[in-house]
């Protein structure tokens, strides 16, 4: 096939910027979230109270246990379904470009590899979202057992007086672990490794659902406050001004104690409140690209002001602002550990800050109970910041003209 | 726009701002039912009185029935009077409670601040002079290390491996040692060390990386050309720029540690100061205590935005007072 020439290309067949037109991910991501949305729907309407959706879909739509065989016996909540689209937006707008544009992501890939640290954390934070995703659906929550309580860890051994039963083999008057607890137990009898792999979903939708609320909030406020100008910008920086200057975890301490709260006001009031950097950040970045070259092209070709912040001015500062999100998330795990160790967390969920706080009391005899989710979560807030760090170089062309010198 | 003039704007924006987290604080509030009236209905129902009569006369005696905006003004003019009421849960005034609590946050807080602002920024410099060396490598490795590692965990285990194991250091905080003896250095020394672990990762990575910039810069080969000794050129011409872009770091980083680390620090070492009177009295569910300890970090939290501002437009003589 000969090249194109652009005097035989037919402009009109391009020129879709008139109407409406959705990509093929939006046009993916409408339809998926929609149907998670009309399953939330029927959860609400029509699964009666002790029943969880997936049974009450299987014995309407008559094909059985079938769901419950596949180990999808679990009835989510509102932050569940929430989770579920904002990973349905991480798919179809992070993941899919990546593959639909492979040459790009080749690149940015060489250019990631060279940090070793970065791949690690990168590796080890696929580890927490695959054990958050699927540790749920392939083990069985974390079940007291009194008589177990305490078990040491697989390959350790406690005084044999300090455990109600042990379950491994006594030698010398010292309890030793078995595979049934890897991770041992706590003094309830839980398994310390389901409570940590339970931990890894509340920390995956942690993580999921602020970065999603504080994108959208940030974006819409950097990108107008920097689009319209005037005393609009003035007002909304003012504004941001004063959402920064707010102690968040005060302020949730004060919400808590007045109204109380779970989880879902947790991710709510966190990130609310956590917005107002990226919303600076996509503001001054918005002006810079706002004085581009091909902004001008674009608006001398017709396009509106809609179209250039849409095709143009989100997209490149799309880069930054995951670098920002990643750097933002470890503070809301670190938060909630916090609160939780302080016993005004959700005591309904397993967090790992949850597990902290239970296992502080028997700290000096069996301090498997703290140390192994307190050295997940540190791992974890570490991997988040290697890999900001990481994508701060790979996205950024200056640093490889730094590197060349 | 002169410099004066700036900082009596500054100054008037940070007074605003304050005004409205104290308002959004009274809305809460106001929309909240008062757990002193449930309380008192609760006692009344009791003693085999009247609860609605008992609500009324609570409602009355709190000042609940005047219309709100009497109420708001009230309140308003409590708060900047300093008049914050009567704790409850200590018995005694709010202010006395948070005078007693910050004599021991102080205790620690000064040495922490005071290490974090000497130390952070001359590693980070002195990475930047020796960059790509193992021992750059060693101070980032460490300024990861105290970013990542939550500093409630890292108390609790320092102190199992000092305090319960080793037995080194006391167990249990005293309240009844002078301030400057070895007894209260020794027992604040490891929360100082979690303290100042948790903030000098960013401010000395902020300043490394900031100091990489003006190391090879021309104004440095000049220095070096007229002969200028090595420290004197990291001193004067690559600390001076590089404090710019750090003060806003190094502000943000010990406000951000002193408001949320520093509750779960106290808990975790048990020293009786403003986190954990915060703690208690959230616990005990005194309104006043609670209400009184939010606006002491709120005020701090303002106060110190405003600094870093005003440090950032004195530290930088370029700056334009036009564009803030």
């Amino acid at each position: 096939m000969p090249p194109e020439r652009f005097d035989r290309i037919d402009w009109e067949e391009h020129a879709g910027s008139s109407g409406f037109s959705a990509s093929i991910n939006t046009v993916a991501f409408v339809l998926t979230a929609l149907s998670v949305l009309a399953l939330a729907g029927y959860d609400r309407l029509f699964a009666a109270e002790r029943e969880t959706v997936f049974g009450a879909l299987a014995r309407d739509v008559g094909v059985g246990p079938r769901f419950e065989s596949l180990g999808i016996g679990a009835d989510p909540g509102a932050l569940e379904y929430l989770f579920v689209i904002t990973l349905l937006l991480f798919v179809w707008y992070l993941l899919a470009p990546l593959y639909q544009n492979p040459r790009m992501t080749r690149y940015y890939w060489d250019r990631f590899t060279r940090n070793r640290p970065a791949v690690v954390s990168l590796g080890w934070l696929f580890v927490v979202f695959a054990g958050g995703l699927l540790g749920p659906l392939l083990l069985s929550a974390p079940q007291q057992d009194v008589l177990a309580g305490h078990q040491p860890p697989v390959y350790l051994s406690i005084d044999a007086s300090n455990v109600a039963r042990c379950l491994g083999e006594t030698v010398g008057g010292r309890c030793h672990g078995t595979w049934r607890y890897p991770l041992g137990t706590t003094q309830a009898g839980e398994g310390v490794f389901r409570n940590v792999v339970y931990g890894m979903t509340i920390s995956m939708q942690i993580a999921f659902i602020t970065t999603t609320i504080v994108a959208a909030i940030g974006i819409t406020f950097g990108t107008v406050s920097a689009y319209a100008g005037g005393w609009v910008d003035e007002a909304l920086m003012r504004f941001v001004d004063i959402v920064l200057s707010f102690p968040t975890l005060l302020f949730f301490l004060l919400i808590l104690y007045i109204y109380g709260a779970g989880l879902g006001m947790f991710i709510l009031v966190f990130s609310l409140f956590a917005w107002g950097g990226t919303a600076r950040y996509v503001r001054s970045k918005a002006l810079s690209i706002a004085e581009e070259e091909y902004v001008d092209a674009a608006r001398i070709s017709g396009a509106s002001t809609y179209r250039v912040v849409r095709r143009h001015v989100v997209p490149n500062t799309a880069s930054s602002i995951i670098t920002q999100l990643t750097l933002l998330v470890p503070g809301f795990l670190l938060a909630e550990a916090q609160l939780a160790f302080l016993g005004l967390g959700d005591s309904g969920i397993n967090s790992w800050g949850q597990l902290i706080s239970a296992g502080r009391s028997d700290l000096a005899f069996a301090p498997w109970i703290v140390l192994a989710p307190g050295i997940v979560l540190f791992l974890t807030i570490l991997a988040f910041n290697f890999l900001g760090d990481a994508l701060l170089d790979a996205l950024n062309p200056k640093t490889e003209a730094e590197r060349g010198r | 726009m002169g410099l004066a003039r700036y900082v009596v704007l500054r100054v008037v924006w940070a007074a605003v701002v304050s005004l409205v987290i104290v308002t959004a604080t009274f809305v809460l509030m106001a929309a909240a039912p008062n757990p002193a009236i449930q309380e008192a209905a609760t006692q009344a129902a009791l003693e085999g009185g009247d609860p609605q009569q008992a609500v009324e006369r609570e409602r009355e005696l709190r000042g609940l029935d005047e219309p709100l905006h009497v109420r708001y003004l009230d309140f308003l003019t409590s708060i900047y009077t300093l008049e914050w009421g009567w704790s409850d849960h200590r018995s005694q005034p709010v202010t006395e409670a948070l005078v007693e609590g910050l004599y021991y946050t102080a205790q620690y807080s000064i040495p922490w601040t005071v290490l974090t602002v000497l130390i952070g920024p001359l590693v980070g410099v002195y990475s930047a002079a020796n960059m790509y060396s193992w021992r750059d490598h060693a101070a980032t490795a460490f300024a990861f290390f105290g970013y990542a590692i939550p500093n409630f965990f890292f108390g609790i285990v320092l102190l199992l491996l000092f305090g319960v194991w080793l037995d080194w250091i006391p167990v249990v905080y005293r309240t009844d040692v002078a301030v400057f003896s070895l007894e209260n250095a020794r027992q604040l020394a490891l929360p100082v060390f979690v303290l100042v672990t948790g903030s000098i990762g960013a401010v000395m990575r902020v300043s490394r990386n900031e100091s990489a910039e003006f190391r090879d810069a021309t104004f440095m080969k000049t220095a070096k050309a007229k002969g200028v000794s090595p420290f004197r050129a990291y001193a004067y011409h690559v600390m001076r720029p590089t404090l710019v872009p750090l003060s806003t770091t190094l502000v943000s980083q010990l406000l951000a540690i002193f408001l949320g680390s520093s509750l779960l620090v106290e808990v975790v070492f048990g020293i009786p100061g403003l986190g954990r009177l915060t703690f208690e009295a959230l616990v005990a569910q005194d309104t006043n205590l609670v209400l009184g300890a939010t606006f002491v970090f709120t005020f701090v939290a303002v106060i110190g935005n405003l600094l870093e501002d005003i440090a950032f437009s004195v530290l930088d003589p370029r700056i334009s007072y036009d564009d803030r």
